[in-house]
C-alpha cells in the first residue's frame, strides 16, 4: 500500500483525491488515458474507456506508461483483471495501419489474424481492394473515413498515417499586437500540428477561436470553416479580422443569406446540410477549392450528414473544436474515427484556475407555488406540467427581485417559453431577443450590450450557442429544455467569459418547488457540482 | 509363486516385513490405504492390491516414475535398475532406481532390493498392452527367436510389411486382418509366414520381443527422465503480492456486496436447487461483473458457509449467521476463509451455465455445479507453480507439460482451457498474480492457516471511518469502510462505483429509504457529520431536510372501523361518551374517529348506549345486515375404514413364518449366534459355531474380501468366508476360491462347487 492520491475502481473509473500533496502529479499521469467524468470538490472522477486509451496511444503513449502511473499513484493495488485488461484494449490500436504505398492508400497489419479476420467482415471486406502481400491491403481512397468508422466498430482502430493533401497555400498570420496566445492555448495548437488531425478540448470563453486561428497561421492554406449558424459564423469572421493578417476580401460566408467563396470560408452546418429534391445541394462547396485545413467548431454538436461528409474528406487536415466530448447522441466513436484522436484536453477548473475564466457562484432559487397553482398543477395533463412549473408567476417577482440586486451589473434573463419571456421583458423593461428578432436586430442589441449601454436583456433558446457576450456577469435562468447536460454547459458559458475586473460571475436558476422543474433542476445540478461548481440551494423567501 | 531366492513369500510378507516408517510412509503415499482402517496387514496388502486402489496410486505416478513401472511390470519379475536399464535408455540409473524407491515404498512393487515383483493389481491397471506393447511370442504360439534373428528377419521384409510392422510396434500392437487380395494382406501375410507376427482370432497380433526389437529395444518413444522446466517471466514478489493484493481486496468487497443485497431481497431457491438464470444476472448487473464472474463470487460464499438456503417454506439463498462472524474478522483472515475454501471445495463454477448431458443448463449454487476432478487439478496447478522459483509466471505452454509430466494418466482432454480457468479463479482470488504465485497462493500450498491471513493482511487496504461529502450528492469514502459506516451509508445512499474506495450516492430516494427505516433527520445529518471531516455541503443538507418534509405526507392508518358524523359536535359526545371507552376511539379529523375493533363490535355499542349509528360499506352505501339465525358447523366424523385381509397379506405371513422356522431348524446358525450381515459389520462369529475351530472372522469390506479372494484363489489356497444367506444370517465355512467374476465367485466348499454373490461375503479370513 502506497500513499498515492489515486484510487482505482473495479467499473474503471479513477477518484483522485485533489487535497492530496501529489494530486497535480497524478492528474497530469493520467490525464493522457483517462477522461474527467466529474470534478466536485473532494474527489474528482476520471474514466478509462477504450477511447481514451486508444487517445493516448494515438498521442505516443503506450500500455506500460499507463498501467505504470496507475500503479505509481495508486493508494491500493490495482486489480490484476483491470490491468490485463487495460494492457490488451491498448494493444489493439496500431495493428491496423493507414498508409501510403507510393501513391495508393493501403492498409497495413503487423498481426496477420486481425487482417483475415478484418478480411471476413461483411461489412469492412467491401471497402477493402486487392490483397497485395500478406500483410497488406488497397484501400480504396474515397473509403478512407468510413473504414476507419468500421473498424473502429469491432475494435481494431486503425492508425492513420497516411498523411494530407498540402491544399491549396495561402498566407495567414496572427496579428499579436497589444495581446499574445495564453500558453494552454499553443499548446493545443501544438498538439494539434503534431497530431495532423483531432480534436481539441477547451471550455467555452477559454479562447478556442484563437486556437482556429493560431491553426490557420501555422497552416499556412485556405481554409473552410464550419459553424453551427450564422451568428457564429459573424463572430468568427470578427475575431479572424481582429487578430490576423486576414483582410475582408479574404474571408467569405456561405451561408443562408450569402454564397461566397473565398481563400478562407465560414460555413454553417445548417446550409450544408440542406437537401433538395433528396439531394445535399451544397455539397459542392467541400470541392469548391484545394482546402488545406477544415475547421469544425462545436464538434459535439456536429450533425450526422456532416460525418458522412466528413468521411470523404480524410485526406484534408480536419481540426474540432468543442467545450465537451459528451455527445448527447452517443457518437464519441464517430468524432474519434472521422475528425480524429483528442490531441488537448484541459479541466474547466485548471483554467479558471489560471484566471482565464471567471469563477461562478451557482445559486439555485426555489420557489414555493401559491395554492392554487398547486392544485392546478396537481391536475394538470403529464405533458402540460413541465411548462406549468416553469412559466409560474411567482418565478417573476423573484426574478425582479434579482435583477435589483445586481443593477449595474451586465445581466442575462434566459428563458425557454415565449410568453414567460415576454411578461418579464415587460415587467422588466428589457429588450426581449427571441428567434424571432432580426438578425440586425439582434446584432444591435448585442452591441449595445456589448458597450454596456444596456445591462440587462431577455432572451430565449437562441442565446444557447455561440454569441458572444463578453461582459455578462449575471445570469438568471428561468426555464430550460429539460435538464439537457449540454445546454447547461452552454449557458455557464455565458457567464463565464473572462471579466474585465475578476469579480464573480453569478449564475441564478429559478425552479418550482415539489414540481418536475426541479426534477430537472437535479439534472442541471448535478451537472454543475461535477463541473466543480459549489452550488447552494436557497428557498425564495430567504432570498 | 513364492519366491525361493528372497524369502518373501507375498506382499503381505513383504509388509510384515517393513519397518514402522516404511509403512508410515506407504501410507502417506496412499491414503485411501488408511481410510477406513485396515484390521491387520493381511487386509491392507490384500487391499493395496485392489484394481481402485492401485489404480488410484499408479493416477498419482508423474511420468518419469510411471516410465519405470512400465518397464517393471514388462520386464515382471527379478526387476532392479539394471534389468531396466536396456528399456529406459535416456533415463539414468540413478533416477531409475530412486523411482523404483518410490513404487516400493508405495507397494506398487515388493520383494527385496535387486528382486522386485510387480504388485498384484499393477498389470490390470496398466492393461493388457503395456507401453503399446502384445503379447510375448511364446503366449501367442511362435518360435523363440533370439534379437539378431528377429532384425535380420525385419531387414528382409518387403517394404509394405515393414511399414506396416513400424505403426504396429509402437502400439497398438494388433490390427484387423486387413480383407484378401489388398496390398495390407500381403503385407501381413509377410510378416506372419517371417513370424515377426501372428494370427489370433480375425486380427493380427506383433509379439513383444518383435516390437521390442522395431523400438531398438526402448520401452517409450520419448524417454522422460525429469520434469520438463518451468519456463517465463520472472516478475519481484512484491509486486505479485501487491497485485494480488488489490484482486483480494476487490473479492471480498464482491462477496460482501453480493450477500448485504441478498440479505434485505433475497432471491428464491429453484425447485431443483440452485440460483434462477435471472437472478444471476440481476444480482451481475448489481455486482458490475459479467454472470460467470458473479456466479464465482457467490459459488465460493456458498462453499464457505457464508450463504445457503434458508430452508424456509418457500426457500430463498440468504445469508448466514457465519456471514456476520465473517464481516467482523479483519480482512487478512476473510480472506483466508475464501482462499482455503477454493482450495478445497469440489465445485466448479466454470461449469455454470454449460448443457447438462439431459440439456438443461446447470445453475448457479445448484447440484450440478458439483465437480470433484476440479479440487485435484487446482491442486495440482498450484503446487506445480509453487514449485517454481518465486516470482516466475510460467508460459501456458510449459505450464500445461509440466502438467501433465505430473500426473499423466489423470489429465482431462482439455487440459489447456482448464489450466486458464484455474489460473483466472486464482487471480481473481489474488493467490495468482500476472501469472505467477503470489506470497498468499505460496502459503496455501504449504498449508500454513497463519502465514495465509497474515501474507495478506498488509496488502489489503486498512478500513477507514470516514468519508468525503460532496456537493454534487456524493460520499466517497477512499478505502474500504468500517463495517458499521457501512451499514449506515448503504442504508442512507445507493453504492455507484466499488473498489479500493466507494462512491455513494445520495438522492431523494435513498434519504426517503432511510426516513423509512425509522431515522429522523437529525440522526442522519449527524451521522453524516461524523462520517465526515468537512461540513455537510449545503445541496445534501438541503436534500436530506426537503425529502424529510415531504415524508409522510400521507398517514395509512390502521384500523378496522371509521366512524364518520356530520357534526363535529356529535364526534365529540362520541368521544366523551364513557360506555364507549372500550372502543378506543381516535379522532383522525374533526368529523372522522377510527376504532381497531370489529363494525359490529363498535355498531353493537354505539346504539347500545343510545346513538342511531347505521353501518356503511365500503362504497359508501349504508347497509343493514339481517342477523342470521345461530348454528353450529356440521362436526366432523373421521371416516373409518376396514381393510380386508387378502391372499396376499396372507402369503407373505407365511413366508415370513418359514423362513424363520427353516433358519432354527440347524442349516443356520443357533439361535443367539445369529447376526445379521450388514454394512456394520459388527459380526464376529466365536469359535464355538458351527465348526470348529473356526477363527473369527472380522467384518471387512467388499473391496478387502474381493482382494483376499482372488489372492487364495491365484494362490489356491483355501480360506474362511462368512456368507449372509438368503434371510440374513451368516454362515461361515472353508471355501477354495478358484474363479472370480461379474461380483460372484466361483470354487469349492465342503467337496461341493458353490457360487457365491460377493456382495453376501461378510468378511474373509486366512486359514
Amino acid at each position: 500500500m502506497t500513499d498515492g492520491a489515486l484510487i482505482v475502481q473495479s467499473d474503471k473509473t479513477l477518484l483522485l483525491e485533489v487535497d492530496h500533496p501529489r494530486a497535480e502529479e497524478a492528474r497530469r499521469a493520467i490525464a493522457a488515458f483517462a477522461e474527467l467524468e466529474r470534478a466536485p470538490e473532494h474527489v474528482h472522477t476520471y474514466r478509462v474507456t477504450p477511447l481514451g486509451l486508444w487517445n493516448a496511444r494515438a498521442a505516443g503513449h503506450d500500455a506500460e506508461q499507463v498501467i505504470d502511473a496507475l500503479i505509481t499513484h495508486s493508494r491500493y493495488a490495482v486489480p490484476h483483471a483491470l490491468l490485463v485488461d487495460i494492457a490488451d484494449t491498448m494493444d489493439r490500436y496500431g495493428r491496423l495501419k493507414l498508409t501510403k504505398d507510393g501513391e495508393q492508400l493501403v492498409l497495413e497489419t503487423t498481426d496477420r489474424a486481425v487482417l483475415a479476420e478484418v478480411l471476413r467482415h461483411r461489412k469492412i471486406a467491401p471497402l477493402l481492394g486487392e490483397r497485395i502481400d500478406e500483410d497488406t491491403v488497397r484501400v480504396h481512397p474515397s473509403e478512407r473515413g468510413h473504414l476507419k468508422q468500421e473498424l473502429l466498430k469491432i475494435g481494431w482502430p486503425a492508425e492513420d498515417e497516411a498523411g494530407y493533401v498540402d491544399g491549396e497555400a495561402h498566407p495567414i498570420s496572427l496579428d499579436t499586437e497589444g495581446w499574445s496566445l495564453r500558453p494552454y492555448q499553443e499548446q493545443a495548437v501544438e498538439g494539434f500540428w503534431h497530431g495532423g488531425s483531432g480534436v481539441v478540448v477547451l471550455p467555452c470563453g477559454a479562447g478556442k477561436t484563437l486556437v482556429g486561428a493560431a491553426s490557420m497561421a501555422r497552416s499556412q492554406t485556405t481554409t473552410l470553416i464550419l459553424v453551427t449558424n450564422t451568428v457564429s459564423a459573424r463572430q468568427w469572421k470578427d475575431e479572424l479580422l481582429r487578430r490576423t493578417s486576414l483582410t475582408e476580401d479574404e474571408i467569405g460566408e456561405y451561408s443562408g443569406a450569402r454564397k461566397e467563396i473565398r481563400p478562407v470560408t465560414i460555413a454553417t452546418y445548417q446550409v450544408l446540410t440542406t437537401k433538395r429534391k433528396g439531394a445535399y445541394t451544397h455539397l459542392d462547396l467541400l470541392d469548391a477549392r484545394d482546402w488545406g485545413l477544415i475547421v469544425y467548431d462545436e464538434v459535439h454538436l456536429l450533425p450526422a450528414p456532416i460525418f458522412r461528409m466528413t468521411a470523404d474528406l480524410q485526406a484534408r487536415r480536419r481540426l474540432g473544436l468543442t467545450a465537451t466530448l459528451v455527445r448527447e447522441d452517443g457518437r464519441e466513436a464517430d468524432v474519434f474515427s472521422l475528425i480524429g484522436p483528442k490531441r488537448f484536453d484541459a479541466p474547466w477548473k485548471d483554467i479558471e484556475n489560471q484566471g482565464y475564466i471567471a469563477p461562478a457562484d451557482c445559486v439555485e432559487v426555489r420557489v414555493t407555488l401559491s395554492d392554487s397553482e398547486r392544485m392546478a398543477y396537481a391536475v394538470a395533463e403529464p405533458d402540460d406540467r413541465y411548462r406549468l412549473a416553469s412559466c409560474s408567476p411567482r418565478k417573476v417577482g423573484i426574478v425582479e427581485k434579482l435583477v435589483a440586486r445586481h443593477t449595474g451589473e451586465p445581466t442575462l434573463v434566459i428563458g425557454q417559453y415565449l410568453d414567460q419571456l415576454d411578461e418579464l421583458a415587460g415587467r422588466l423593461d428589457a429588450d426581449l431577443i427571441t428567434g424571432e428578432t432580426t438578425v440586425a436586430e439582434r446584432q444591435r442589441l448585442f452591441n449595445a450590450f456589448r458597450t454596456g449601454e444596456i445591462s440587462l436583456l431577455v432572451v430565449s433558446k437562441v442565446a444557447n450557442f455561440s454569441i458572444d457576450l463578453p461582459e455578462a456577469s449575471v445570469a438568471i435562468q428561468v426555464s430550460g429544455t429539460f435538464g439537457s447536460r449540454q445546454e447547461e454547459a452552454q449557458r455557464l458559458g455565458r457567464v463565464l467569459r473572462p471579466k474585465g475586473d475578476g469579480r464573480t460571475a453569478h449564475f441564478y436558476t429559478v425552479v418550482a418547488r415539489d414540481t418536475v422543474d426541479a426534477d430537472f433542476a437535479a439534472h442541471r445540478q448535478r451537472f454543475l457540482a461535477e463541473q466543480g461548481y459549489a452550488y447552494r440551494i436557497v428557498d425564495s423567501d430567504d432570498l | 509363486m513364492p519366491d525361493p531366492r528372497s524369502g518373501v513369500r507375498s506382499l503381505a510378507d513383504d509388509l510384515r516385513a517393513r519397518t514402522d516408517d516404511d509403512l508410515a510412509a506407504l501410507l502417506i503415499a496412499r491414503p485411501d490405504l488408511a481410510r477406513p482402517a485396515a484390521s491387520d496387514l493381511t487386509a491392507l496388502a490384500a487391499r493395496s492390491t485392489t484394481r481402485s486402489s492401485t489404480a488410484r496410486a499408479i493416477d498419482g505416478l508423474d511420468l518419469t516414475t510411471l516410465q519405470v513401472l512400465e518397464a517393471a511390470a514388462v520386464v515382471a519379475d527379478g526387476i532392479d535398475a539394471t534389468t531396466l536399464d536396456e528399456l529406459l535408455p535416456g533415463t539414468p540409473p540413478a533416477t531409475i532406481a530412486t523411482a523404483l524407491d518410490r513404487l516400493r515404498t508405495a507397494a506398487l512393487l515388493w520383494g527385496t532390493p535387486g528382486a522386485l515383483r510387480v504388485s498384484r493389481g499393477v498389470a490390470e491397471v496398466l492393461g493388457p498392452h503395456i507401453a503399446g506393447l502384445g503379447p510375448t511370442g511364446a503366449e501367442l504360439g511362435l518360435d523363440p527367436q533370439p534379437p539378431p534373428a528377429l532384425r535380420a528377419a525385419i531387414t528382409d521384409l518387403p517394404e509394405g510389411a515393414r511399414a506396416v510392422l513400424a505403426q504396429l510396434a509402437w502400439g497398438p500392437p494388433m490390427a484387423h486382418e486387413p480383407e484378401q487380395g489388398t496390398r495390407a494382406a500381403e503385407a501381413v501375410d509377410a510378416l506372419v509366414d517371417a513370424g515377426l507376427a501372428a494370427r489370433r482370432d480375425d486380427q493380427v497380433v506383433v509379439p513383444r520381443e518383435v516390437a521390442l526389437v522395431v523400438r531398438e529395444g526402448r520401452l517409450h518413444r520419448e524417454a522422460s527422465p525429469a520434469a520438463p522446466p518451468l519456463e517465463g517471466t520472472v516478475r519481484a514478489v512484491s509486486v505479485l503480492d501487491r497485485v494480488g493484493g488489490g484482486s483480494a481486496s476487490e473479492v471480498l468487497a464482491l462477496v460482501d456486496d453480493a450477500l448485504s443485497s441478498w440479505s434485505t431481497n433475497p432471491p428464491r431457491q429453484l425447485r431443483g436447487g440452485g440460483l434462477s438464470v435471472r437472478d444471476l444476472a440481476t444480482t451481475a448487473r448489481a455486482l458490475d461483473l459479467d454472470p460467470p464472474r458473479a456466479a464465482f463470487v457467490l459459488e465460493l460464499a456458498l462453499s464457505a458457509g457464508l450463504l445457503a438456503d434458508d430452508q424456509g417454506e418457500d426457500p430463498s439463498w440468504a445469508p448466514t449467521a457465519a456471514y456476520d462472524a465473517w464481516l467482523d474478522l479483519p480482512g487478512g483472515r476473510r480472506w483466508a476463509l475464501l482462499a482455503s475454501t477454493w482450495w478445497s471445495t469440489t465445485r466448479d463454477p466454470t461449469r455454470i451455465g454449460q448443457r447438462r448431458p439431459d440439456g438443461k443448463v446447470v445453475n448457479a449454487l445448484g447440484q450440478d455445479v458439483h465437480a470433484p476432478p476440479v479440487r485435484a487439478l487446482r491442486r495440482a496447478v498450484l503446487t506445480t507453480l509453487a514449485e517454481a522459483e518465486p516470482g516466475l509466471a510460467p508460459t501456458a505452454a510449459s505450464l500445461t507439460a509440466r502438467l501433465r509430466w505430473r500426473r499423466p494418466r489423470r489429465v482431462p482432454s482439455d487440459l489447456a482451457p482448464r489450466v486458464a480457468a484455474i489460473l483466472d479463479e486464482a487471480s481473481r482470488l489474488g493467490l495468482v498474480a500476472l501469472g505467477a504465485l503470489t506470497t498468499g497462493g505460496r502459503a496455501l500450498v504449504a498449508g500454513d492457516t497463519e502465514a495465509l491471513a497474515a501474507s495478506m493482511e498488509t496488502h489489503l487496504p486498512s478500513p477507514v471511518d470516514h468519508v468525503l461529502l460532496q456537493a454534487d450528492l456524493t460520499a466517497v469514502a477512499p478505502g474500504p469502510l468500517s463495517a458499521g459506516l457501512a451499514h449506515f451509508l448503504r442504508q442512507v445512499a445507493d453504492l455507484e462505483s466499488r473498489g479500493g474506495a466507494s462512491v455513494h450516492r445520495f438522492s431523494a430516494a435513498s434519504i426517503r429509504r432511510c426516513l423509512d427505516a425509522g431515522w429522523t433527520v437529525e440522526e442522519i445529518l449527524r451521522g453524516l457529520r461524523d462520517a465526515s471531516h468537512t461540513p455537510v455541503p449545503q445541496p445534501l443538507d438541503y436534500l436530506i431536510r426537503d425529502t424529510a418534509r415531504q415524508h409522510g405526507q400521507v398517514r395509512v392508518v390502521e384500523a378496522r372501523t371509521v366512524l364518520r358524523v356530520e357534526d363535529p359536535a356529535a364526534l365529540e359526545a362520541l368521544l366523551a361518551e364513557r360506555a364507549l371507552s372500550a372502543l378506543q376511539l381516535r379522532r383522525l379529523a374533526p368529523t372522522i374517529a377510527v376504532s381497531g375493533l370489529a363494525p359490529d363490535v363498535v355498531l353493537e355499542f354505539v346504539q347500545d348506549s343510545g346513538i342511531g349509528a347505521v353501518r356503511e360499506n365500503a362504497t359508501g352505501a349504508i347497509t343493514i345486515a339481517p342477523r342470521p339465525a345461530h348454528r353450529a358447523p356440521v362436526p366432523r366424523v373421521p371416516p373409518s375404514v376396514v381393510r380386508a385381509f387378502t391372499a396376499e397379506d396372507a402369503e407373505a405371513g407365511v413366508a415370513a413364518l418359514r423362513a424363520a422356522d427353516e433358519q432354527a431348524s440347524g442349516t443356520a446358525l443357533p439361535p443367539g449366534t445369529t447376526g445379521r450381515g450388514g454394512p456394520a459389520g459388527t459380526t464376529a462369529l466365536g469359535k464355538s459355531a458351527d465348526r470348529g475351530g473356526a477363527p473369527a472372522i472380522p467384518a471387512g469390506d467388499p473391496a478387502t474380501s474381493l482382494a483376499l479372494l482372488r489372492e487364495a484363489s491365484a494362490d489356491r489356497r483355501p480360506v474362511w468366508v462368512g456368507y449372509a444367506d438368503a434371510v440374513g444370517a451368516v454362515r461361515r465355512f472353508l471355501f477354495r476360491p478358484e474363479d472370480i467374476d461379474n461380483g460372484r465367485v466361483h470354487g469349492v466348499a465342503d467337496g461341493v462347487r458353490r457360487t457365491l454373490s460377493i456382495h453376501r461375503i461378510t468378511g474373509v479370513a486366512p486359514d
